[in-house]
């Protein structure tokens, strides 16, 4: 690596005007820097999880793996939690999610886009304004509404409150109004419904809005930890991130880091091999998206 | 319209699927409970409260794990708003104040009273110390299940090679200065070993300014009122100074706001030759230790003086009465010498129930382990924690500018003024209703 020196001649040779631009090299080198900043800690997660105990903890803060690698802690974390469960009700608790925004986003942001109605964008400020409150503000009002519902410790009572989306309909409005309107203005003269235009025209054209937001949604609630911890009781409802942090909320200072790595591990492994499989697709939804 | 009544009525539906079904079996309630140590602990619980549902067939109690001492008061509070309070909680002793003043807590004179013993002979079974922060305006609010004082641990094998006598540990504020000189190891100007680590992250970082304030002839808070905080004073001052000069004048402590795990990890891992920090750390340093340890008393400036720490069982406010019933019922069983013993001797926390340390198990125990000793001993001159009308507020105001002050970047008599300005704003509402409030 000897990037001192291009490093700095990327500077000299730079016309005058523009020498305080960010060059396209400089730009690589930086998401280079970023890309290993943002690798180490999971290289150390990995590490860190097969490294046997023995090793004490003088070694638990490098990155040279074991000699000896073991699965023991992988083997301890998957005992102490009940992963599979875990799983399972993180997996409802996202699906679950994202299949009812899909319905509420599509129709509030083909409402917002397309139809005109009193109050439109009064309405349109007020949803908006829901993005500025810290979801924490919510969690009393929230959880009395879900207890009154009946559905506290309920995984149903974990997902109601995100049914509908500030963000996702923020999204799809932007997205629908890119949509030209002689499309639709064809589709009415063939007598096409509003449901039917919506299903023909805009979503077909959305896609890639869709998967931008499928994905935020899907990661955000997939790592959501305090609302669910106040909704479950049942140890057989929670979701990964409350199983988890039974290894990492520490009330007095100690830690096993090796069991946490292993967990932490086990926690991220799904969403990271969506993410490896399905990389091209998640890049190029971002970049023709809304989000550039 | 007939969409929204659609979804109305979905909703209905689910709600009533979701309906407990009412039968006739042991009454179910729930514990609320933070993981003190590590997730093994939370297997523990599990095994502590499978026995109890084993040995009472009329009850079917469930461990809720419910994150950090902070985030247990949140669920807490926010499951009591909603309607649907826990029976009980293991609640960080200080919040007990805090819940009282805000209705949360079910006094529990008159189950005492019904158990035909007096409020004299409950608290008798618990050291004294602890009765402070379990007794709010002569009521008694909460029993003590696991408590902590904090502790000096000293790494017995550093100190011989620096040639100390960890036998002799060091008692004041000035032979702690001087032994972490000693102890510090530096390469240059790189430090490759600290004399002492001293935790501050939220919740232990108030803990520990408590720790120093009451050892420097001082107090935290007003014991016998919720609205006065003493943040901006002499013992306070010199407190957060004497930590302050380990860490930018004499360079023996590490820079920056460290968290417990950090520190225990660095005491372990040889880092760091000492540390002030929990007994309930102790069984997980004498598991993982391999080098020979000492643990001592806090070293005083003025007096040696110590808060308590841990967790009180509390019942919640708005409980029907067969639930408070057997709450109670579990309570009892938990905080009794032989329960409250085996939990001191799996976690490290010292057992409330002074009557634990008679059982045999706690004397051969503490045969073996005459470390565990001291935090007992320590009780001699411990005295509650501080506990506030806002708690965690109000603490907060105060480890922040405790957390700029160990980064270097404010001095400790700048970051007093403004943590006592943001905190009587804080108590301000609490002070014209109670204090301020004239005839």
């Amino acid at each position: 690596m000897k990037v001192t020196n291009p490093f700095k001649r990327l500077f000299a040779d730079a016309p005058l005007a523009t020498r305080g631009e960010i060059t396209p090299k400089l730009g690589f080198a930086l998401v280079v820097l970023i890309a290993a900043i943002w690798l180490i800690p999971f290289l150390w997660m990995g590490v860190a999880t097969l490294r046997p105990p023995s090793d004490g903890i003088n070694l638990m803060a490098e990155l040279m793996p074991s000699f000896k690698p073991t699965l023991d802690n992988i083997r301890d974390a998957w005992e102490i939690g009940d992963f599979p469960r875990y799983f399972l009700n993180t997996t409802i608790i996202c699906t679950g999610i994202l299949l009812v925004q899909f319905v509420t986003v599509t129709l509030a942001g083909f409402a917002f886009a397309r139809l005109s109605f009193a109050g439109k964008t009064l309405i349109f400020y007020l949803f908006l304004m829901q993005l500025m409150l810290v979801p924490v503000l919510l969690i009393v009002p929230n959880l009395t509404l879900v207890a009154t519902l009946g559905l506290y410790d309920t995984l149903t009572g974990v997902m109601m409150p995100f049914f509908a989306s500030a963000f996702g309909t923020f999204l799809m409005r932007q997205a629908f109004e890119a949509i030209p309107t002689e499309l639709e203005d064809a589709a009415l003269i063939d007598g096409a419904s509003v449901f039917q235009r919506i299903r023909n025209i805009y979503v077909p054209l959305s896609l890639p809005s869709f998967s931008a937001f499928a994905i935020v949604s899907v990661t955000s609630h997939w790592n959501d930890f305090l609302w669910p911890l106040m909704v479950i009781n049942s140890p057989d409802k929670r979701p990964l991130t409350v199983g988890l942090s039974v290894f990492t909320k520490t009330a007095e200072g100690t830690q096993a880091w090796g069991t946490i790595a292993a967990g932490t591990l086990i926690v991220i492994a799904p969403l990271l091999v969506t993410f490896l499989i399905f990389q091209k697709r998640f890049i190029s939804s971002f970049v023709t998206s809304g989000i550039k | 319209m007939l969409f929204s009544r659609r979804l109305v009525l979905g909703l209905a539906m689910a709600g009533a699927l979701a309906l407990p079904a009412r039968a006739d079996g042991p009454t179910e309630i729930d514990l609320f409970f933070p993981v003190p140590v590590d997730g093994k602990l939370a297997r523990d619980m599990g095994t502590l409260i499978k026995e109890f549902n084993e040995t009472h067939p009329d009850v079917k109690a469930t461990a809720v794990y419910t994150g950090s001492y902070d985030d247990t008061l949140i669920k807490t509070r926010a499951a009591i708003k909603a309607g649907k309070p826990p029976a009980a909680v293991i609640m960080s002793a200080n919040f007990l104040l805090d819940m009282q003043i805000e209705n949360e807590l079910t006094n529990l004179d008159p189950l005492i009273a019904a158990d035909g013993t007096t409020k004299a002979q409950f608290l008798g079974q618990f050291f004294p110390a602890l009765h402070g922060n379990a007794v709010i305006n002569r009521s008694v609010y909460g029993v003590p299940f696991h408590n902590s004082t904090p502790l000096l641990y000293i790494n017995a094998e550093h100190a011989k090679e620096a040639g100390l006598d960890p036998d002799k540990p060091p008692q004041t504020f000035a032979e702690v200065t001087d032994w972490a000189k000693k102890l510090t190891k530096r390469d240059g100007d790189k430090v490759t070993r600290w004399g002492i680590a001293i935790p501050c992250a939220y919740d232990y970082c108030g803990w520990m300014m408590e720790t120093l304030t009451m050892s420097n002839g001082g107090r935290y808070y007003n014991e016998e009122f919720g609205g006065e905080v003493y943040y901006d004073t002499p013992s306070m001052l010199g407190a957060l100074t004497w930590w302050s000069d380990l860490v930018s004048k004499h360079k023996v402590h590490a820079p920056g706001a460290t968290p417990g795990p950090a520190v225990s990890t660095s005491f372990i891992s040889g880092n760091a030759s000492m540390m002030m920090l929990s007994t309930g750390s102790l069984t997980y340093v004498r598991d993982n230790a391999k080098f020979p340890y000492k643990v001592a008393f806090i070293p005083r400036n003025v007096r040696n003086a110590v808060p308590i720490g841990g967790a009180s069982l509390i019942i919640p406010a708005g409980l029907e009465a067969g639930k408070q019933k057997a709450a109670w019922t579990l309570i009892k069983w938990m905080t009794s010498p032989e329960k409250s013993g085996w939990w001191s001797r799996a976690t490290g926390y010292f057992a409330p129930n002074m009557a634990a340390y008679k059982t045999p198990e706690m004397v051969e125990f503490l045969g073996k382990n005459p470390d565990a000793k001291t935090a007992v001993d320590q009780l001699e001159v411990a005295k509650p924690w501080f506990a506030t009308y806002k708690t965690v507020p109000v603490r907060k105001t105060l480890e922040d500018e405790v957390m700029l002050v160990l980064n270097g970047k404010k001095q400790p008599k700048d970051a007093l003024v403004a943590a006592q300005k943001a905190a009587d704003e804080l108590l301000k509402p609490y002070n014209a209703e109670t204090a301020l409030k004239l005839p």
